[in-house]
């Protein structure tokens, strides 16, 4: 923050008791962590999502509004869902969404199969959920993000590729036509042909195949995209935010 | 915008529009605006809020308060002048007329000048406010118990579930979505108007669910301008602290704007 502005209070107005009432923005990680996502990638996106979460508590705003949750698929039970380090038993009932400020990143290890289909689903309940949640207690919200990655195919339980991922296409329309959340959709490293095409099914205007796998830009456009979120931005800047970070330059020229 | 050098009128103003920390960040001009002005025995306060979406939006609130001042001020003297059954209806249409000349202004580009306009006129017998988009207002009126009460005048419904979607001055339906309301309350003493950035610090949430006003944070904005004599450097510079400070930049990261009134002689 700039020193121009003094960040503290006035003395005048430095008794005033605030409420915890900060407009969120729910953001969902969907994270494969299937077994192609084992090694030198599993360990580059555990270094960036630490990364990535100093630099969201380094900004004031984002760090109260923006709520992080993370849902895996891939990994020993399947499809997970984590508040912050912590892995959730889907029958507790808790919610996964920590405000920025509190939160902090799992470690992420790979194996296991990728239940992308699934995956998704889990995070399109949660996020209906979170948002009834912070209804219920008169909270103000906007437009929810979810940010899938993957480098392989959805598949079923014992690993085979699977077209079950289509009965997502018609759900997924209907909620981004009534703009119940922002999906972006990125497939990393050896994502094929046909891995591209399920993801441009899912997210048509915002999915990419991107080299390699940088998970700090990634996560970089995720943290412009909600700045533009807040800044109540057009259409048009997400898409100029999305073809930056397609093209690999910084999200925050936008 | 300073506070008012009218001494002679019922109602100390001062107000205040800061860059929020996003525009601040990324260089971007403050997108809203305030201004009065007083005309014989009536005030008129204006708060916009430019769309952050729209590119000339800083400019569009500029424009909407100041077509308010000359509107609201050319007609501050019929508009005193009505009994109370007509006050609404009045400031209704010229709230309207107000729209008409901003879109003539702005012709097919109106769109790109996107903004909300909150008006209060303080009348002799009558506080009236008329408005489009989430700006509010905020009354100060009598106590209870000993205690100040607090009031927020009517909202409309919103028009999303999400908090940074409104109605603008220049949208289609905007006439649809114009809300009045008149108080003929001689109690008042303070009014507050702001745009939506400082919807979580100056409300709050009433006991029934409905939304009412952040008792603490309405009494000390106003109570600072009961302080008699004009508003001073320091009090204008502590205000727009106030709405800079990271506490409040924590709750919301828009531009802030608050305008204040407080009758004077009173506290």
């Amino acid at each position: 923050m700039s020193s121009e502005y003094p960040p503290t209070m006035p003395a005048e107005y430095a008794d005033i008791e605030f409420e915890n009432n900060a407009q969120r923005l729910p953001l969902v990680l969907c994270l494969d962590i299937s077994s192609s996502m084992a090694g030198a990638p599993i360990q580059t996106l555990n270094t960036a999502l630490a990364e990535w979460t100093r630099e969201l508590q380094e900004d004031v705003s984002l760090s109260y509004s923006v709520e992080v949750a993370v849902v895996t698929f891939g990994g020993r039970f399947g499809v997970c869902s984590w508040r912050g380090p912590q892995l959730l038993d889907a029958r507790a009932g808790v919610s996964p969404f920590v405000p920025a400020h509190m939160f902090q990143a799992p470690q992420l290890a790979a194996s296991g199969v990728t239940l992308m289909t699934e995956a998704l689903e889990l995070s399109m309940r949660i996020i209906a959920a979170r948002k009834a949640e912070l209804r219920a207690s008169g909270l103000q919200y906007y437009r929810p993000q979810i940010c899938l990655v993957t480098d392989g195919l959805p598949t079923d339980a014992t690993g085979h590729f699977t077209e079950t991922w289509r009965r997502l296409i018609p759900v997924l329309e209907e909620e981004q036509r009534n703009r119940r959340f922002r999906l972006y959709a990125i497939g990393v490293g050896g994502i094929t042909e046909l891995g591209e095409q399920v993801l441009r099914n899912f997210a048509p205007k915002f999915n990419a195949r991107i080299q390699g796998f940088p998970f700090r830009e990634l996560l970089q456009m995720m943290s412009a995209s909600a700045n533009a979120e807040q800044k109540g931005a057009g259409d048009e800047v997400f898409e100029k935010i999305f073809s930056q970070f397609k093209t690999q330059r910084p999200a925050w020229e936008s | 915008m300073n506070g008012s050098q009218d001494r002679d009128t019922p109602w100390r103003v001062h107000g205040v529009s800061v860059e929020g920390y996003r525009h601040r960040r990324s260089g971007v001009p403050c997108q809203d605006a305030c201004e009065h002005r007083v005309v014989g025995p009536v005030t008129v306060l204006a708060v916009a809020d430019g769309a952050g979406s729209r590119p000339r939006s800083d400019e569009g609130s500029k424009f909407a308060v100041r077509l308010a001042m000359d509107h609201f001020g050319r007609r501050a003297g019929a508009l005193a002048a009505l009994p109370g059954a007509k006050v609404r209806d009045a400031l209704r249409e010229t709230f309207l007329e107000v729209r008409q000349a901003f879109r003539e202004h702005t012709g097919a580009d109106a769109p790109d000048f996107a903004t909300t306009l909150t008006v209060v006129v303080l009348a002799p017998e009558w506080i009236g406010q008329v408005s489009v988009g989430d700006g509010f207002v905020v009354l100060r009126a009598g106590t209870e118990d000993g205690v100040r009460q607090y009031h927020l005048l009517p909202q409309p419904a919103a028009v999303s579930e999400y908090s940074n979607e409104t109605v603008f001055l220049t949208s289609n339906d905007a006439p649809d979505w114009v809300y009045d309301s008149c108080v003929k309350d001689p109690g008042v003493d303070g009014v507050l108007l702001s745009t939506d950035g400082l919807a979580q610090a100056a409300l709050s949430r009433g006991p029934g669910g409905g939304t009412i006003p952040h008792t603490a944070f309405v009494e000390a904005v106003l109570r600072s301008l009961d302080a008699p004599g004009p508003v001073t450097d320091n009090a204008h510079d502590a205000l727009a602290a106030l709405l800079r400070s990271d506490r409040l930049t924590a709750l919301n990261a828009d531009d802030k704007t608050l305008l204040r009134a407080v009758r004077r002689g009173r506290s």
